[in-house]
């Protein structure tokens, strides 16, 4: 009998193999952050990098942007079922299409598969939403589309590379339904990451062989998976429960629709069951599965050890199920560009269902996204530009227990792992002059840790042939970060454009806005976090010190915090104010 | 005798290196005194004039060049005790500051929390002024806000002020303006002013980078004035020189007005030193490791020219000055090991620190560190730590140990040992790929300076783990950055940000920003007292594809830029971006872009002569010490090795590994690997014995 070189398993090498796959995958960001073009990856950092084994399971991440990160192991594994034998050394494959397990069109993803001594041993895999990817509206968001084909090119597994000959025929066909050059040259990029990785597992394997390799992930897979058990093992055992709701479709005024949440938490395992949510809307309001699956896993994530390695492993004991057919997993050929941006509206289910098994652990409340894609001609340039306003959307997170909630972070589905524009890189890069970008006065809900602050920009559009696309949440009422355990609620998300003729108008949260002309003024409001806990048990020199910054305003202070202070010489009244608080 | 003095401030100790003008270097080390860092300084001259049984001030006066690595700056940030500071900043966006770039460092730790400013919000004074993005005016200054925050700043007691307005990198008049009115209405602040400091682009980089220098301006400024002031009590005529963040040396005087330059200069001295102990075996590239008590810093040399960052950090701030691209990760000897719930194996980053410090101490720590590890493996002597000054105590590193890794994992205590020895020392090598690997480089093919009082006893596995065949571990490794301190020129750094697509810049333009940064220079050197003789320009672009994010800087020549050879400067600019990241763009016909044009002048300093020793002969054995059992990591058990005494060996010595090499504040343990060889300046060079030829050569000659 052949000797099995796989029994004996070196802890130490383990945890060798884990830091050695998250440096390669933070290299292979490297390279996508200095070499890609459009401001959405190299400036914001919209996209992620990861590495998998031959079976397609997780190794490690680096997740600037989490919610497109785990849905890459679904289309990794879905890639490995669909070429079966058919995969070669020197494959460079392409994918998007939601249907076959991706989160969203505009998210283009490059595999590549990895040979070692002929045998397939791993994959590697960049990420990073494009400028573009065809369909009715340019920059890839398109409220008015009801079906897929309506958003964009659906890419499902395609070889653009087969055995390292490059393919003319399919790039050209691909990258003809697509508006801007650009993003072939970011797709570039990120196969330039993918070589990078490749380089990285190329010389582990090297170094310690294959059979070593394969044995050694494994105890890495079982090793993350009983540290995420113990975590879970840590929450009391039962079922909790929690609604939310997400506003309108962008067809009918006025509409929600229920995401209902139920947790059931038995010994190490955890359930996500979504019975009950709403069935699918008309419109792109709807997210496919591996986007709903990427926002409980992130959430999740925030609410455990921060240390965990990301693989496999910590997957392991989360089980979910989300019915097919409901504006979370949404059945073919239903639209689903906003698919990304439900994580809000999902996230706030998951923190307010766990918040009474796990009140420490959890947030209150985080604002949630109204974002404004624009497109237009740079004049100064005579070149096409396009811009999501990543310094104009990103609001306050919901305060934890024992910290304020973190300012200007913005949405949770990037974990505040997104960058704002540099204020004079902005100016450069796009036809704007900026006016104001500054925090909000009480836009953070109050509470004993107040919700992160909120943001007011204001910019001066000078593009030519404008246009633009918003798709967001947090303008209705109902929609504010919610507060917990006594913290209030943060402010809401406002928008409006403010035309060179004086003619203000106020957008959707979902609509397309055509000919905006040059000269006209972008305002926007992003909202606050959530508070967490009674204001009045926040330390008054605490609120003082917001009083004096600007951030809470003398009348909050009194109202929402018990603070009683003179507006001039900012002195306390302590008398008045331990009248107000009770004390 | 004539005397040059290195100083080196550290968290515990603060080192010397005492230079010779017969070439002879003497090693000192005294207790840091962290209220008054000058106090743990001039005990050290104390004692170099007590050990030649003369006056300080008799000695003091045959000291040439006093060269001073301060962290007082760098302390001030990271405890948050810095001047009072105020900001004048455009309207609109006071709170850039206070924003950064938008995002959580730690994406998963929701307990996370935002940065302190160093400028709370009620002394950031907003004013109404605007230029664009090419320098032009949109909206005059409304001197009156000026004259308000003078009010406001006054009343409030600010000891700093710092100017930075939206686009003033291109063109700096309403910033000019507002310094104006702030030098005459209060004339005794410290002020810096944006587009003096940092003329480039990048608001958040330029408003951090300014708030910095004021905030650490006034600290750094009474340091150094009280500083000269005790050393011109004793009668000290030589020259004092300050440690820069950029590895080069400034003087007292501009040191004050530029204080940010000194705010990472701590590791700085360490590629300097780098470098002279390379050059000596004919090396111009080099990696360098400096492993102390609880960090590990990690450099990358090409060429003699130490990789160089815009993109610096102190406590999650962004300092864009030009800084030594150094590494600095949680590894040193007092790293604390632990199991995680996944029931793995970690090292740090928490440190035991000087105190409690590592089990072995018997200072009353407890868990288990990589000291602890160490002198289980047998790589320490428990009676001849510090120099037998300081035993150590075996029973307390057994036992922590024990109960805190190796009863949980099951392991024995050497296995536990040995694990906590091989798990730091590839967190070490990772430190390493970031400055190499990262950065397009294959630390292959580099040799690895090793140094700090931890670093000798590792190296051989980092150098196996990343594939290095053969270390420098220098004679002065447990003072390194003090003697990098004496080796470093004079140096400043200019920048002008001059965004234009490469082929419709204008050629006069491009060279008159360069002449005019030139002559910048030159004033400043010439404060200095260096002449025009011992000036060297090195004149660098950065640059990308057009509608790319960031940067690629190159190295451009002055015939270059005076006869505006704009092709020749592309043809620098692929083969370095396909280098970094593995494309270019040349066959496309892609534009380039040019973002920033920079300066880095420097000026000669006279160096000091290190004693060669001459006859090389290969037998060790006057040095040998003893044997005694040495876990060897490879073989993984314990074997007998040679002991050898580290100041008794000999030009040409030739020691085969597994042996240890002892000195008084440091351990080199040379695994079965390698062989080491000791050069004519008593540094060490370990090679892999496999490559014996190739290595040999280059250290006898």
């Amino acid at each position: 009998m052949k000797r099995s070189k796989q029994t004996v398993v070196d802890k130490i090498l383990v945890s060798v193999f884990q830091r050695r796959f998250k440096s390669i995958t933070e290299e292979m960001g490297l390279t996508l952050l200095r070499t890609t073009r459009s401001p959405i990856l190299n400036e914001a950092r919209d996209f992620v990098t990861g590495l998998y084994d031959a079976k397609g399971r997780m190794l490690e991440q680096t997740e600037y942007i989490p919610v497109l990160a785990f849905a890459l192991q679904p289309v990794c594994q879905y890639l490995v079922e669909y070429f079966g034998d058919e995969i070669y050394p020197g494959d460079v494959i392409l994918h998007n299409d939601v249907f076959t397990r991706g989160n969203q069109l505009a998210d283009i993803a490059v595999f590549k598969p990895i040979f070692y001594k002929g045998e397939l041993i791993s994959w590697a895999a960049c990420k990073g939403h494009q400028a573009d990817v065809g369909g009715a509206v340019s920059g890839g968001y398109n409220p008015q589309a009801r079906e897929i084909w309506q958003e964009g090119l659906r890419i499902t597994p395609v070889k653009i590379y087969e055995k390292g000959r490059f393919r003319k025929d399919v790039w050209d066909l691909i990258f003809s339904n697509i508006r801007y050059s650009i993003v072939e040259e970011d797709i570039r990029a990120e196969m330039g990451g993918c070589v990078v990785g490749e380089r990285g597992i190329l010389s582990l394997l090297e170094r310690y062989g294959r059979d070593v390799f394969k044995s050694h992930i494994e105890f890495l897979f079982n090793s993350t998976e009983k540290m995420m058990r113990s975590e879970i093992e840590a929450i009391p055992d039962g079922t909790y429960e929690a609604e939310s709701y997400v506003y309108y479709d962008g067809f009918h005024e006025g509409s929600k629709f229920k995401i209902q949440l139920t947790i059931t938490v038995k010994g190490t395992d955890i359930r996500f069951n979504y019975a009950g949510t709403d069935t699918q809307t008309e419109g792109f309001v709807n997210a496919p599965y591996g986007a709903s699956v990427s926002a409980i896993i992130l959430t999740f994530l925030m609410l455990v050890n921060p240390d965990m390695p990301h693989n496999d492993g910590m997957i392991r004991p989360i089980h979910i199920h989300i019915p097919e057919g409901t504006f979370l997993n949404v059945k073919f050929p239903g639209a689903s560009t906003f698919g990304n941006s439900i994580t809000g509206p999902h996230a706030d289910a998951i923190l307010k269902a766990l918040s009474k098994a796990i009140p420490q652990r959890v947030t209150a409340g985080w604002n949630r996204m109204l974002a404004f894609a624009i497109s237009g001609k740079d004049p100064r340039k005579g070149i096409p530009y396009v811009d999501i306003l990543f310094n104009a959307l990103k609001g306050g997170s919901g305060a934890p227990y024992g910290v304020d909630g973190y300012d200007h972070i913005g949405l949770i589905n990037c974990a505040g792992g997104i960058l704002a524009q540099d204020p004079e890189m902005f100016e450069l890069t796009d036809p704007h002059v900026l006016i104001k970008h500054e925090y909000v006065t009480d836009s953070g809900g109050a509470g004993r840790w107040r919700g992160g602050l909120g943001v007011e920009t204001i910019f001066k559009i000078y593009g030519e042939q404008v246009t633009g696309v918003t798709f967001g949440d947090g303008v209705d009422e109902e929609a504010r970060a919610f507060g917990l355990f006594g913290g209030k609620e943060g402010s809401l998300n406002k928008m409006k454009f403010i035309y060179p003729n004086g003619q203000v108008y106020y957008p959707k949260s979902k609509e397309i806005i055509k000919g905006i002309p040059p000269g006209t003024l972008f305002h926007e409001i992003a909202g606050g976090g959530g508070g967490y806990g009674d204001p009045f048990q926040r330390p008054v020199e605490k609120v003082l010190k917001d009083v004096q910054n600007g951030f809470v305003s003398f009348e909050k202070a009194r109202e929402d915090y018990g603070v009683v202070m003179d507006p001039l010489t900012y002195q306390v009244d302590e008398e008045e104010t331990r009248k107000l608080r009770g004390q | 005798m004539r005397y040059k003095i290195g100083i080196d401030v550290g968290g515990t100790f603060t080192d010397f290196l005492l230079a010779r003008e017969d070439g002879t270097t003497q090693i000192y080390k005294v207790l840091s005194t962290p209220d008054d860092p000058s106090t743990g300084l001039m005990n050290g001259l104390q004692e170099m004039a007590r050990d030649r049984n003369i006056s300080l001030e008799e000695f003091i006066g045959d000291v040439e060049t006093i060269v001073h690595g301060t962290t007082v700056t760098t302390n001030a940030v990271l405890t948050y005790r810095g001047a009072k500071t105020g900001l004048l900043t455009t309207q609109g966006v006071r709170d850039a500051l206070e924003m950064r770039r938008g995002i959580r460092e730690e994406q998963f730790n929701n307990r996370y929390p935002n940065v302190e400013p160093l400028v709370p919000r009620y002394l950031r004074y907003p004013v109404e002024e605007r230029l664009d993005y090419k320098g032009e005016l949109l909206t005059p200054i409304r001197e009156q806000d000026v004259h308000g925050a003078v009010q406001h700043f006054t009343k409030e007691g600010v000891e700093a002020i710092a100017i930075c307005f939206m686009n003033s990198f291109a063109n700096r008049a309403h910033e000019e303006i507002a310094a104006k009115i702030i030098r005459e209405k209060m004339p005794n602040v410290y002020l810096t002013v944006s587009s003096t400091l940092l003329p480039s682009i990048r608001f958040y980089d330029r408003i951090s980078t300014t708030v910095l220098n004021s905030y650490v301006g006034p600290i750094l400024r009474s340091y150094l004035t009280s500083l000269l002031r005790r050393l011109k009590e004793i009668g000290f005529r030589g020259v004092l020189l300050i440690m820069q963040s950029n590895g080069g040396v400034v003087s007292p005087e501009i040191a004050i007005d530029h204080a940010a330059v000194t705010l990472l200069s701590g590791p700085a001295g360490g590629p300097v030193a780098g470098i002279a102990y390379t050059a000596i075996q004919g090396y111009r590239d080099c990696i360098t490791i400096d492993m102390g008590g609880t960090s590990f810093d990690a450099a990358l040399i090409k060429n003699q020219t130490p990789l160089v960052t815009t993109e610096g950090e102190i406590n999650r701030l962004r300092l864009a000055l030009p800084m030594l691209n150094i590494v600095t990760i949680g590894a040193g000897g007092g790293s604390i090991g632990w199991i995680d719930e996944g029931g793995l194996l970690r090292m740090g980053p928490q440190s035991a620190g000087a105190k409690p410090g590592p089990a072995c101490y018997d200072l009353g720590g407890e868990l288990p560190t990589c000291t602890d590890a160490d002198l289980l493996l047998g790589y320490l002597d428990k009676n001849y730590f510090a120099g037998g000054k300081m035993p150590l105590n075996e029973e307390k590193a057994i036992g922590a140990i024990k109960t805190h890794i190796a009863d949980k994992s099951k392991m024995d205590v050497i296995e536990a040992a040995a694990g906590m020895y091989h798990v730091i020392n590839v967190n070490m090598a990772a430190g390493v790929r970031e400055v190499s690997v990262k950065r397009g480089q294959d630390p292959r093919d580099f040799p690895l300076v090793v140094a700090g009082g931890a670093g000798p006893n590792h190296a051989c596995m980092i150098a196996l783990e990343l594939e290095i065949p053969v270390m420098i571990v220098p004679k002065e490794s447990s003072i390194f950055c003090a003697a990098g301190m004496l080796m470093s020129d004079l140096q400043h750094n200019f920048v002008r940000t001059y965004a234009r697509l490469l082929d419709q810049m204008d050629p006069k333009k491009f060279r008159d920003l360069f002449v005019e940064m030139e002559n910048e220079g030159i004033a400043l050197l010439k404060t200095e007292r260096i002449p025009k003789d011992r000036i060297q320009f090195t004149y660098s672009t950065d640059m990308r594809y057009i509608k790319q994010y960031h940067e690629v800087n190159v190295v451009i020549s002055r015939e270059e830029i005076h006869q505006g050879k704009l092709t020749s400067i592309a043809k620098k600019f692929h083969p370095e971006h396909n280098r970094l990241y593995g494309y270019s763009l040349e066959e496309l016909g892609t534009p380039i872009e040019v973002i920033n044009l920079r300066l880095r002048c420097s000026g000669k300093t006279d160096k000091p002569k290190f004693l060669r020793m001459k006859g090389a002969r290969p037998d060790p054995s006057q040095a040998f010490k003893k044997k005694r059992k040495v876990y060897l990591p490879t073989k993984k058990r314990f074997h007998m090795v040679s002991v050898f005494d580290g100041d008794r060996l000999h030009y040409g010595n030739r020691i085969e590994g597994p042996a240890i090499i002892e000195q008084v504040n440091t351990t080199t343990f040379v695994s079965q690997e390698f062989s080491a060889i000791c050069d004519a300046y008593g540094s060490f060079t370990l090679y892999l014995k496999s490559r014996e030829r190739e290595f040999k050569g280059r250290v006898i000659k």
